[in-house]
Order: C-alpha cells, then structure tokens, then sequence
C-alpha cells in the first residue's frame, strides 16, 4: 500500500482525473454513507485492532439481506498493471487481489469500516519470539489452489522466494530487508528459488503446516507487514514466472476466467476456494465483469442513470470526480448510493529545515497557512478534513491533537505568524514554496501566496513539472523552502510514517525525509518504539512522538485527510469502502433481488 | 502513375524513418524515467537496473533505435519476453502486451468511428453546402451558414457529453457508445457507433459545409461553367459535371487529411465516448511515458496521413482533367 510518489506520478500524469489511486489503511469515518461534517471528524483512534484465532476462523459475517448469485459489473479508467502477487504494490492492483490472492494474514472490516488484523491463511496472526526476531504461522486445513491442489507452507515460502526474480520489481521489500538484514542491498544475498535454493531465513514445517520466519532484527508488526498482497503465495509447481502476471493461479474465491489487457476482464468463482477457512470474504456474486477504459467521469454518469448492466456496477478504485460531487451529494436518492471514507495518510507541506533553520519561523508558517481556503479549492468538507498531525486516523493509536490551534483557526492566524516572525527577527522573510504545476495547485498557490504575504513572509512561488515532482524535491540540495507532499502507511502502526519521513537515516537524494528533519531524540524514539511489542502501547508512543515532533522541531505543515466518495448502481447490495485501498470492497458486494 | 507511387512511397518510408528518430529523441528528451515509472515505489539503483534491462532500454539511445529498426524487418529478442516476431515493434513498457497486436486490437476501433463519420459528414457536409451555394443569398444559405458557423464552435468533450445525457440517459433513443466488432453483431457495431458518429460528424460536417459552399460559389462563377451555361448545357449537367468536379479538389485533400488524422486516432471523441481506439491509446502511452506504444501509434498516424495524401494526389488527377501526376 503506497501513498507515495509513484502514485502520485499515476495521479498527475496517467489518470489525471482528479481521484488519484492512493492506498491508505484503515480510515477515520470509513464506510459511513452520509455526508460529512464541517470540520474535522471525531475519530475514535481504535479502528484498527489484532484479532484473535476466534476471529480468524471463517466464514466470514453474513451481510443482512445478501443474496448469493449474478455478476457484478466493475468500471474502471485502467486495467490493472499487474496480477502476479509479488509485483502488486499498488493499491488499485490490490482492489482486485482482494479477491484473487488471500495472505498469511488479513483485514477483516466490519459495516462501519472498523478492521481487524486476523489470520487469513493462518490459523492466527502469528507467533512472536519474545524479542520479536522469529514468527511463525501455522496455516489452516483445506486450503487449496483453483486447480483443487493443496495450499501448502512451501507455496507461502515460494511466494516471498520469488521476490529476489529479475523480473519482480515493483513488489514492497520490507521482508526481503527484515529476511537478509541487508537493507537495499537484498537482492546481493539471494539469486532466488528457480535454481532450487530456498532462503535459510524461512523454516517451514510441510506436516505441521508451520512457516518460521527468522529476521534479522526485531519487528514486532511482521504480521501486518504479510498482510501486504506482495506477499501473497504462489504454487511452486504452477509458478510460470513472468506469465504468472497474466494468469494467475487463485486461492481467493474468484479466478480470472477471461482477460483481455486494458479492456475487460471475467472473474468466476474458484471452486475450491472454502467459506468455511476465510474470516474475511462473503462472495456472494457468481463472478465479476471488469471493464476498462472507461473514464471517470462517464463511469460515474454511468452508476448514476444505473440503465442495463449498470445497475449491477460499481467503480472499482475511481470515486466521484470533483465535477459530480455536488450532484450526488444534494440529490437524496443518489446519495443512498454512495459511500465515503477517508483515505489513508496525510497530506501535508514539508518544511526544509536546512533552509528554514529557525523553529520560530516554521512555527510562523503553519500559523500562517490557509488550510480551509485549500481545502475550499479541493472542493469544501467533502473533500477531507483539516489534518493537524502527521499521525492519520487510520493509523493505531490516532489521538487529535491540534498544537497550533489550526482547526480554531483554519483559514490562518496572521496575527500570531506576525508575532513569532517579529520575535525571530525575521519579519519579510523570503520562502520559496514549491508545488507540482496541474491546475488545482496553481490554484492553491493563489491562496497560500496571500496568507504568506498576510503573516509578513515574501513568498516566492515555484510550480516544477508534475511529473517529475517528487524527483526534484526529494534531493537534498533543493533550493525550496515549503514542498507539497503527501504520505501514506503500508499498514496501520505509526512506525511506516515518522520512520521514512523524520528519520535522519531517511535523508537522502531520492528519500522521503524532505524535511531534512535529523535530531537525535527524535532518532531514538523511533529506534525505540519501532520494538514495542503491544501495539496499542507502541500506537501511544508514536502518538507522543508525533505530537513532541510537531511542537518542538515544526517540520512539516499538515493540511488534509483526504475523503473519496463512491457511487453505485442501483441493483447493488452491500458496497462499502475498502479502507485499505480507497476502493470499493469487492468481496462484500451483492446483486439485489 | 506507377513512377509516381514509387517516388511517393520511397518518399514516405523516408518521412518514417525520420519521424521514428524524432519521436525517440523527444522521448528521451523528456525528464521523465520510465523505468522509475515502471519501478515500484521502493525503487532501488540494483531494481532500476533490472527494470531497465527488463524493459530493453539500458543500452545507449543510438543502440536502442538500431535495435527498434532491426526489430522490423528482423525481428528481436527480449531476456523479459522471449523472441518477437518481424514486424516487431516492441512490447509495452505499462501492459507487457506486444505493439503491434496492441495497435492491430485498438485499430478497427478507430477505423469504425472514422469511417462511419467520414460517411456522415461528407454526405451531409457537402450535401448541404452544395444547397447553399445553389441557394446563395437566400434563408437556406442562411440558416445552413449560421448553423455550420454554431456547429464548428463546438467542442466535442461537450457535445458528447450533452448528447450522451440527452439521447441515452434520458430519452433513451440512442445506445451507450461502445464498440462491438462488426464481425460479432454488426446491429451492436452500428447502434454503439452512432452517437459518437453523429457528434463526430456534427463538428466537421459544418467544416465542409462552409468549405463546399464556398469552392461551389467560386466555382459557379468561373468562366468555365460561364462557357457551358452559355452553349445551352442544362443546369443540372453545368452544376454537376463542371462546377461541383472543379470545387472539389480542395475538399478532397481536406478529406485525405482529416481522415488520415482521424485514423490515427479521434483523441478527443474516443476519451469522450471511452472507445479503446488508437487516440486513447496514445493519450495513455504519453502519461505513462510508454514508447513502444507512442512510437507504434505515431508509426501509424504518420502512415495513415502519407497514405492517404498519396490517394488523395491520384484522385486529384482522376477528378480534375487539368491536374496531370508528374
């Protein structure tokens, strides 16, 4: 799950319609189907929690009123760019892995959007040493491949194996690294299972159906990190390698019947798969017909006059585009065919603390800046709530916390960013704020070019290429003050967003530390609560963190949750938000009577 | 004629080869990586690497073009794909998919939409700008210059989605735009084409209707047809086998190279109408920096336009007695 710059190329560069393909984990008023509030949600902070073996064991909840049978129609504006597990990374892929590939471990998501990490495959989510460098998993009886073979241990090891192929690029390597203990030089330690080697680092058990893995430092979330579809398995005996991508062999409980790349694709049931070993998918339609390169905005004109076939579709990962907001929202009947959420991470505007070497005069900025006029251009409330911490609601152990007084004062407080200026004695300050050059930040440089220059700063405003945006941020040498970014978690422990962005260890051309923010307490809290065992207590620690960071280094402005909101055709039961993936969740979607 | 469609073809093998060169510098020109593109989020230099060698691009630029010329006539071996047949054009950096059974996929998509309009707006275009020209002056010419005036300032990503809520969503005339391959069901191939040829056809029937009445109003007053009025000839032989085949030169090569462009994909009307034609295709390939894909669809545009210029010279001469193909 990425909510990175590679998505963010995707968004600027491919689809180009507004809703980008963001991931996200679990989101703070996901799967509510009503409009939201004016200002930010009151978000419980508990939407993510560990199941136990009770909640790992199938079938999964019944949905009230679902119905078994029919086909549900999908629309989408791409095909999606691979199928083969160990090269999903990207969350629209995984809207569909969703269905095709299951994992070690899984999200199993209530009506409300509130999600559970329970074992998918494994009986539990897994065993930890005490020190958290070993794991093991046990798999449950009866799994099986589509062709009716047995799902065994060696298929789970054969899945993560192939990631070390030439031909898997795109996959996440974070086990890879926690495997090896070689950090991005992984691939130096293995060639890969297709000369008969296997890792020393994976144990499995074929009799006792037991996988052990042995890491090379201590990682008390491996079991969310297997949750990742990168990780999903793959028959050793059906592995056709970089054909693979194009059919896959499925565990989950469709398979692809028919595909023809960027137009369609048919999904029908995988026979073997068994309701009774999966606590997470109801697979209530006979199959799915995919169909791609329909653009956003004529797939959302479609749900929204429902005729023929559409009336059974939905968007597979595209939510309404700005254009129809407005529509869906103020008619009533249209708008009991939506859903919203807020997608994963936090958007925000870095501050580059080796130009910007004054706390005072980043404290001024995140006084100074219009959160509310930004958030208007994106389109109002709809669009997301203001974000005052880099910690998003999705993640474990969420608390608000608004040290700057920015959801009192949206729309900026001169006033104070005039005061601390003054007492840094730096009143007329140059900040260069650079912004990626598409049309809603040339927008949004209008409002945060007057707000600057309201709080006593001389802005000086930079649009770069949107393609190559976060190429030129992301060096070290950079000659901005303020960059527009954004992050995401991979999965919801705080440690997958204050690593990468305020470790001093993540400084670097090409690195997500744009901040440059390098302190040395800030090193060692991360150090050290990246091996809390307990979660819920690592989740209170992030937090803590998160909040002394924003108080005493000031290194990023936080600007918004983003929300997306999805329509429906009229013959479709149970769609919800996938808080994963900002997408709609395939597997608990039904064709009504 | 036969030295003429040597000279011609030579000519445009030239022409491909030059605009082949261009589109690969221009691409490299472009600061984007489309290796980095394909590398995932966690894109190391040892995955760069290997994504460049998977997707056959890193040797120097030189090379890679030599290596695509080869792939034509030779064809050319992947370490990612195998071996891939003559005339290769490469696989797609994005679907992993073969050029050319890509564009072959995506063509007749293409041609459907531009054919079918063509039929439509030179039956219309012309056809009302001949009676315009017959009716110069009068509440005919009028109303078809005004309307042709309006229809031309139209934009087609408007009047497609006008016509699509209007038609389809709530008078229900019409099917939703689609494409069913004529060999399938040529009632679905027919029933989904119509909207998008209707509004295809409604920007450039008002192009050809203010070209036709305009070449038939000079026309007419040429001393040629003057000539043949004043010998007793009938209205109907003067308009029709002088007038009307001395106008239509100009129009004919507007047509040879409007439909040329057309075939190379009706960018604006498929993204309209989500038709998986060539335009779509390379709207994407520019986003996504796939070159096998824009080169082979920039291929076929410039082959469909040189094509068609060439048919338009030989029927210049067929139409027009005084033009001779030297």
């Amino acid at each position: 799950m990425s909510f990175s710059r590679r998505n963010f190329l995707i968004a600027t560069s491919v689809a180009a319609a507004g809703s980008t393909v963001l991931s996200a984990c679990s989101s703070g008023d996901a799967g509510g189907s009503g409009t939201p509030s004016a200002g930010a949600t009151e978000y419980t902070g508990a939407k993510v929690t560990i199941g136990t073996q009770a909640d790992s064991t199938g079938p999964a909840p019944e949905i009230p009123g679902a119905k078994t049978g029919g086909t549900i129609y999908g629309l989408a504006p791409d095909d999606f760019s691979h199928l083969d597990p160990q090269r999903i990374y990207y969350a629209y892929n995984s809207t569909v892995a969703n269905v095709l590939h299951r994992c070690l471990t899984g999200y199993k998501i209530d009506a409300s959007g509130k999600q559970k990490l329970v074992g998918d495959l494994a009986t539990d989510t897994g065993t930890p040493s005490a020190d958290n460098k070993t794991w093991t998993f046990t798999l449950k009886e009866g799994l099986k491949w589509e062709d009716g073979s047995e799902l065994t241990v060696e298929d789970v090891r054969h899945g993560i194996e192939r990631s070390w192929a030439p031909f898997i690029t795109e996959g996440a390597d974070y086990v890879q690294r926690a495997l090896t203990g070689k950090s991005g030089k992984w691939r130096d330690a293995y060639e890969g299972p297709y000369k008969g080697k296997h890792l020393d680092s994976i144990v499995t058990d074929k009799a006792k159906r037991t996988i052990t893995f042995k890491l090379a430092e201590s990682k008390p979330d491996f079991n969310f990190t297997l949750a990742m579809h990168s990780y999903a398995p793959v028959p050793a005996k059906l592995d056709t390698k970089e054909k693979y991508d194009k059919k896959p062999v499925a565990c989950g409980p469709y398979m692809v019947k028919a595909h023809t790349t960027d137009k369609s694709m048919v999904l029908t049931r995988n026979k073997h798969w068994d309701p009774k070993t999966d606590p997470i998918r109801n697979a209530y339609p006979d199959g799915f017909e995919f169909r791609f390169g329909v653009e956003t905005l004529d797939s959302t004109d479609r749900l929204i006059a429902s005729q023929g076939n559409d009336a059974y579709a939905v968007s597979i990962y595209k939510g309404v585009p700005a254009e129809r907001i407005q529509k869906v929202l103020t008619d009533p009947e249209l708008k009991k065919r939506t859903f919203n959420g807020l997608i994963g991470g936090t958007y925000f505007y870095w501050i580059n603390t080796k130009r910007v070497t004054d706390l005072k005069v980043r404290q001024a900025l995140i006084h100074a800046w219009p959160l509310q006029q930004i958030r208007q251009i994106y389109g109002g409330p709809s669009a997301g709530d203001i974000a005052t911490t880099t910690i998003s609601p999705d993640i474990i152990g969420y608390e608000k916390s608004d040290v700057y007084g920015k959801l009192k004062k949206p729309q900026g407080d001169p006033e104070a960013a005039k005061k601390l200026l003054k007492e840094a004695g730096k009143e007329g300050q140059k900040i260069v704020y650079a912004f990626p050059n598409d049309p809603t930040y040339n927008k949004t440089k209008v409002v945060i070019e007057n707000a600057l220059k309201a709080a006593g700063f001389t802005p000086v405003i930079k649009p770069i290429d949107s393609t190559s945006y976060y190429d030129q941020v992301q060096q070290v040498d950079n000659s901005y003050d303020v960059m527009w970014g954004g992050w995401s978690p991979d999965w919801p422990t705080a440690f997958t967003m204050l690593q990468p962005l305020y470790d001093g260890e993540a400084i670097g051309n090409g690195k997500n530390n744009v901040s440059q923010t390098n302190v040395d307490w800030i090193n060692e809290g991360i150090k050290k609560n990246a091996v809390i065992s307990d979660q819920n207590e690592a989740g209170k620690a992030w937090v803590a963190l998160d909040k002394r960071i924003m108080e005493e280094v000031a290194p990023i402005i936080p600007e918004t949750f983003t929300r997306r909101f999805y329509v429906y055709g009229n013959k479709v039961g149970g769609a919800q938000f996938d808080p994963n993936f900002s997408a709609t969740l395939l597997y608990k979607t039904f064709v009504k009577a | 004629m036969f030295r003429f469609l040597v000279r011609r073809i030579l000519g445009a093998a030239v022409i491909l080869l030059i605009i082949s060169a261009l589109v690969f510098v221009l691409f490299y020109a472009a600061p984007r990586d489309p290796a980095r593109i394909a590398c995932g989020k966690v894109c190391t230099p040892e995955t760069l690497e290997l994504v460049k060698k998977n997707l056959g691009i890193s040797d120097p630029l030189p090379m890679q073009y030599w290596e695509w010329l080869k792939g034509l006539f030779v064809g050319r071996d992947y370490t990612s794909y195998g071996h891939c047949d003559a005339p290769c054009l490469g696989y797609s950096f994005q679907s992993r998919e073969p050029v050319l059974d890509t564009i072959l996929d995506r063509f007749p998509t293409t041609i459907s939409l531009s054919l079918g309009a063509a039929v439509v707006f030179l039956i219309f275009g012309v056809g009302t700008g001949m009676l315009a020209a017959v009716k110069q002056g009068k509440a005919l010419d009028k109303i078809a210059s005004s309307a042709s005036l309006i229809a031309s300032s139209m934009q087609i990503y408007v009047v497609g989605v006008f016509a699509t809520y209007l038609l389809v969503d709530q008078l229900h005339l019409l099917d939703r735009a689609s494409y069913t391959p004529f060999t399938d069901n040529p009632g679905k191939w027919f029933s989904g084409l119509l909207v998008p040829w209707l509004v295809l056809s409604l920007i450039f029937t008002a192009n050809y209707t203010r070209m036709t009445r305009s070449q038939m109003v000079e026309s007419l007053t040429q001393d040629y047809v003057r000539t043949a009025r004043a010998k007793g000839l009938s209205r109907r032989t003067v308009f029709f086998r002088f007038a009307w085949r001395g106008a239509m030169g100009p129009i004919i090569t507007i047509f040879g190279l409007d439909l040329g462009v057309l075939l190379g994909g009706a960018i604006i009307t498929e993204s309209t109408f989500s038709l998986q034609g060539l335009g779509m295709l390379s709207v994407k390939a520019v986003g996504t920096n796939d070159l096998p894909i824009l080169l082979g669809v920039i291929m076929v545009a410039a082959a469909a336009i040189i094509v068609f210029n060439i048919i338009v010279d030989a029927v210049y001469a067929l139409i027009d007695p005084r033009v001779r193909l030297a």
